[in-house]
């Protein structure tokens, strides 16, 4: 029973990242990318491809994974986001991200396989049962990541620039910061972040080309739940989805996960439609 | 005006070249094919409505196909019902669940609809593998024929042809009156559209509902044509094939989406060697209409006929006549 919560709390950790990752690049674009999921799953595969088939260490694996996050974020600004946002048509992100999302998702299929592989162990452990770092490490880093995420959106230049274009682009614009690069860099940093979601989670979800898809959805299912923009609420978001899933597994089966989550999502869009920890916003007519 | 026989005679033609393909092509598969594009767009059609008209942008009409597949085959196969009542009822209760699917999701902004019928395509094929005793899981189900004149493939894909122009003619005289206003009015501007009365959750929801139906319609169609059904065949990349079908097509158009379909449907069939890369070329023919041709392929010929007739336009001055004007004044006063 212990360890179907912590692996829940674990798998949560791991939605909760999804969703610090949608905010990342919902700070500066007001997009929310159908791909984000897909950087956990490029992350994952590469680092797997790197440490199991090229034989290399896994901090080589780790690095290699984090540039192909940073390379995929930022070539999903550069084709899908720029652009569009450019136009300002209010459903055309969700087409683009949906196309840059789905062509990723078949490329990586058919170059690496549909079978999911399993993932190199982080750390020399024995598996230890509930302490295992297959779900301390996700859940670690998630928290980790949070807290660092709140510390660079207050303290650093580039952070408080974030929070400048998710107030206002144009004024940010006005103030002489380069909105598009400043773009480019937050989706660098999903990216990368993403990626890194997809390493410490390897454990849990292997290297599989179709979770992305599945991540995304549960990624944004935590952050409907949390409330758009709150790191707290992502990992709220996350840590409730995470465990309902795992309970609704171990009690019912695992056919009605998604059934649950869904369940969850609309329950709560109906009743609390700006999330837990969102803030309500006045819409502009 | 030469465009007002310009259209009909295109229809005509192409609707004679539909009805008699069956003599001129002796090729099975070809005819397969052709069948297999009607299915779809049977439910291309109104999904059509609903995306391209409406703005809402569902993903996951898969899920309805698969329930009306299975419905279809549960109905007709292992209960023994006549297979045009089944097919009709696949059709009710795809309604049915596209309303209950509908009344919470419909409420949603763009993305979390979406997202919502993507979950929603997810549940299904999930519980298809999952609810063995209703749906056989993996192992699948045989789907029954329909009755005489039409259990030959020739028979079928009359059967097909005639319910996929029934369907057609019904979106067409609904996009062009006072619903398909209002759907682009909604689409276009929300606030716009409620502030003309026009009563925009109800709207949205008749439009889901009918697509829904459809899609019961063409799931039963469907499941005839492949004459078995296991949950792999509906998988989201289906989905995504219809949705960028309707994207690449245009818009607020018709025969858009059917030539999207059409040419999507027939060349991973026909190029044998391109099948297994069906679904990443779908991604890249969307993004690149996405990025430069935001209205589709439906917008580019309307902007290239306009071009055309603008020569036309220019030569023609507008001079009041004022005759009738005198007489208008002379009566009001």
């Amino acid at each position: 029973m212990l360890l179907v919560i912590i692996s829940g709390l674990a798998l949560g950790g791991l939605y909760g990242m999804t969703a610090l990752v949608y905010n990342v690049m919902y700070s500066t674009s007001k997009v929310l990318s159908f791909g984000t999921g897909q950087f956990a799953m490029v992350g994952g595969i590469c680092a797997a491809w790197v440490v199991l088939d090229l034989h290399w260490p896994v901090w080589i694996g780790l690095i290699a994974c984090l540039l192909a996050g940073a390379v995929f974020g930022w070539l999903s600004e550069l084709i899908a986001v720029r652009r569009i946002v450019a136009a300002s048509d209010e459903h055309l992100w969700v087409l683009s991200t949906l196309a840059l999302a789905t062509m990723v998702q078949e490329a990586m299929s058919l170059v690496w396989g549909t079978d999911p592989t399993p993932f190199p162990r982080v750390f020399p452990q024995e598996f230890a049962g509930v302490l295992d770092q297959k779900f301390w490490l996700p859940l670690l880093l998630s928290i980790a990541m949070a807290i660092g995420l709140q510390v660079f959106y207050r303290h650093s230049m580039t952070g408080k620039l974030f929070i400048a274009m998710s107030e206002d682009t144009f004024a940010a614009r006005a103030r002489g910061v380069s909105t598009d690069w400043m773009r480019a860099q937050s989706y660098i940093l999903a990216g990368v972040l993403g990626a890194l979601s997809g390493f410490a989670a390897g454990q849990l979800t292997f290297a599989d080309f179709a979770l992305g898809t599945a991540l995304g959805l549960s990624g944004f299912i935590a952050l409907a739940v949390g409330g758009i923009g709150s790191s707290v609420g992502a990992l709220v978001g996350g840590a409730i989805l995470g465990t309902l899933t795992a309970l609704t597994t171990y009690y019912f089966g695992a056919q009605y996960q998604k059934t649950i989550a869904i369940g969850l999502l609309i329950l709560l869009l109906v009743v609390r439609p700006q999330g837990l920890f969102g803030t309500t916003q006045v819409r502009q007519v | 005006m030469k465009a007002n026989y310009l259209k009909p005679a295109i229809v005509a033609v192409f609707a004679l070249f539909a009805a008699l393909l069956p003599y001129i092509t002796g090729n099975i598969y070809y005819l397969h094919v052709a069948t297999i594009i009607g299915v779809y767009w049977v439910l291309i059609a109104t999904l059509n409505l609903l995306v391209g008209f409406t703005g809402q942008l569902s993903v996951g009409h898969v899920g309805l196909l698969a329930i009306g597949a299975y419905a279809f085959c549960l109905l007709a196969g292992s209960q023994g019902w006549n297979p045009f009542l089944a097919l009709l009822t696949g059709g009710v209760i795809c309604a049915v669940i596209g309303l209950l699917l509908g009344l919470p999701s419909l409420r949603l902004p763009g993305f979390y609809f979406a997202m919502a019928t993507l979950a929603f395509g997810l549940i299904v094929a999930e519980l298809a593998l999952a609810e063995q005793w209703l749906t056989n899981g993996s192992v699948g189900m045989a789907a029954p024929s329909f009755p005489a004149p039409f259990d030959t493939p020739w028979g079928f894909y009359w059967l097909v042809l005639g319910i996929a122009a029934f369907v057609t003619w019904l979106t067409w005289n609904l996009s062009r009156f006072m619903w398909g206003r209002a759907m682009v009015a909604l689409r276009d501007s929300t606030v716009a559209a409620s502030s003309v009365a026009i009563p925009i959750y109800l709207t949205k929801l008749v439009v889901f509902v009918f697509s829904g139906f459809t899609a019961g319609i063409a799931g039963g169609l469907y499941a005839t044509s492949q004459s078995y059904i296991t949950p792999d065949a509906f998988i989201v990349n289906l989905g995504i094939y219809f949705f960028v079908a309707i994207i690449i097509g245009g818009r607020g158009v018709i025969i858009g989406p059917f030539i999207g379909a059409a040419v999507l449907a027939a060349i991973p069939e026909l190029v044998g060697p391109l099948a297994k890369y069906g679904t990443f070329f779908y991604g890249v023919i969307l993004l690149i209409v996405v990025l430069v041709i935001p209205g589709g392929f439906g917008e580019l010929i309307d902007r290239v006929a306009e071009k055309l007739h603008r020569r036309e336009q220019a030569a023609t001055r507008i001079e009041p006549d004022l005759a009738q004007l005198r007489t208008a004044i002379g009566r009001r006063a």
